[in-house]
């Protein structure tokens, strides 16, 4: 029982969200990665958006690699629990074209980084 | 219907109670049942052996079902019954909880105070 | 022929289910009514006819039930108030959400049987930033509580849905607008924002102006969603509220006492 008190000083006891350990974690983020790869065919089919099959993968991985230097386990589970509601959504077609295109951003122009182009756009 | 004392309660989804005497006994000394399980100094147990064995009392000692009503003062005897039901659900998962044990854990210093700064 | 008993029937169980209610009514108020009448006797009336008169009696009350309820499960409950004269608050730890409001439910001289709304504050200096604020009314005894709780952004909560079902809702807001996770929730998903949008709105830290706009676009022929990007001069926001709250609320407080913690009642 006092080892038991002493090992606890070092650690916060929390409440888990879904996963228990780091692997539980990481098989959560690989399935959900799964249903979404598998997902997107019958996503750029339903949608009727102008974006290939290929492009959809990689943007796919472009998503999930941006979160890639998240450690916390329960960082993590939230992470996964968002993207799996978004993939419902997207699987139950209650999102509409607009939403789903809101992923490649394909409007935004990327910020001027040079003095040049920064003076013709007339910012800062 | 021999014995009922009114067609209906009034209330949505709430038939009257054939026999609401013989259901009340046996809630009661269910629920007292559960109860026994749990201990004595808990204040969970405390008041609702109260409750319970003063309604069981009346129970026993009233036979006509709207002077039971009048004395046991908590609506018709169908919504008793329903407490009842309810109070029994309840003590049997309280055996389960064990509220009367001691905090869980303190709140954080300021959790509960208001306004802040 | 069973409908033409019936059509016979059902005005005469009509005339008796009225007459059944009619004499219950008093039955079923009267420790209400009783409350009343005593408290109606110590009411002072105030200078001012805005401010609600305090009332000992349905105080006292509502402190002796907030102990009972404190007694009854001292495993869970933290602190007991009485707020505003007539408001009575049970704070508990978060473990104990699904207990206590099955007792407040279930209990015989409790009966809180309606959820009112579930309601989430954000104090992003505390430790545990998230508040959960349950608003229970009970029919039977006229009166109302509300049950405060705490997280942060990572802890899940126990739904509440098991205890009260018309709680999914109240929970998806909150989800949805603070991101407080609700462990076993029957269906949780967004609620009131739109599909694809990111953050949780009613947190201090979301900016008022968002971090997106939107806007249709006649290249591509659909809404589009941007990044925010605002003038300097429309960045001047007014962030102090219009309203007058806490000095006023502050001189109040010394005047009564507050704070009944379980632990002393004992």
């Amino acid at each position: 029982m006092a080892t038991n008190r002493l090992v606890q000083q070092g650690v916060k006891q929390v409440k888990p969200l879904l996963s228990l350990d780091r692997t539980e974690a990481r098989r959560r983020v690989l399935n959900l990665y799964k249903a979404w790869y598998r997902q997107i065919p019958y996503t750029v089919n339903a949608f009727y958006i102008p974006v290939t099959v290929k492009q959809g993968r990689e943007k796919l991985r472009e998503l999930f690699m941006k979160n890639k230097h998240v450690t916390d386990i329960r960082a993590i589970d939230m992470l996964v629990i968002k993207g799996q509601m978004d993939l419902v959504e997207t699987a139950n077609i209650w999102k509409q074209r607009n939403h789903v295109m809101m992923f490649f951003k394909d409007t935004v122009n990327p910020k001027p980084t040079d003095f040049l182009s920064k003076f013709y756009e007339g910012n800062d | 219907m021999a014995g009922v004392h009114k067609l209906t309660t009034g209330l949505t989804g709430l038939p009257v109670a054939r026999h609401p005497h013989k259901t009340l006994k046996v809630l009661y000394s269910r629920i007292l049942a559960y109860i026994n399980k749990m201990p004595s100094d808990a204040g969970y147990r405390k008041h609702t052996e109260q409750i319970t064995n003063q309604r069981l009392h009346l129970v026993n000692s009233e036979t006509d079902v709207q002077k039971l009503e009048e004395k046991i003062n908590c609506g018709q005897i169908e919504e008793v019954i329903k407490q009842a039901e309810r109070e029994l659900t309840l003590a049997r998962k309280m055996l389960e909880w064990k509220p009367w044990e001691p905090l869980v854990g303190q709140a954080p210093p300021n959790q509960w105070k208001w306004p802040l700064a | 022929m069973a409908s033409r008993i019936c059509q016979f029937m059902r005005p005469l169980a009509y005339s008796v289910a009225r007459k059944n209610v009619l004499n219950s009514i008093p039955i079923v108020y009267h420790k209400f009514q009783v409350r009343n009448n005593s408290g109606a006797a110590t009411t002072t009336p105030t200078k001012y006819s805005t401010i609600a008169t305090r009332n000992e009696a349905i105080r006292q009350h509502l402190t002796q039930f907030g102990a009972y309820v404190a007694e009854c499960l001292p495993k869970y409950v933290q602190k007991v108030d009485v707020y505003h004269h007539d408001e009575l608050e049970i704070m508990i730890h978060p473990d104990g959400v699904i207990p206590v409001l099955t007792f407040l439910k279930d209990h015989t001289n409790a009966q809180f049987m309606n959820i009112v709304d579930i309601a989430g504050v954000d104090k992003p200096s505390l430790e545990n930033r998230f508040e959960i604020v349950y608003m229970l009314q009970s029919i039977q005894f006229n009166s109302r509580i509300r049950v405060k709780t705490y997280t942060d952004e990572l802890t899940p909560i126990e739904s509440a849905c098991s205890v009260y079902p018309g709680a999914n809702w109240y929970e998806r807001e909150i989800w949805d607008m603070f991101g407080v996770f609700f462990a076993n929730h029957p269906d949780l998903r967004r609620i009131l924002t739109d599909y694809g949008f990111e953050g949780h709105p009613f947190r201090k830290d979301f900016p008022l102006s968002g971090y997106v706009e939107v806007r249709y676009d006649d290249e591509v022929k659909r809404v589009v969603v941007e990044p925010l990007e605002l003038a300097q001069e429309f960045r001047k926001f007014e962030a102090n509220t219009p309203w007058e709250t806490f000095p006023s609320h502050r001189q109040l407080e010394g005047k009564y006492q507050k704070t009944t913690k379980p632990e002393e009642k004992k």
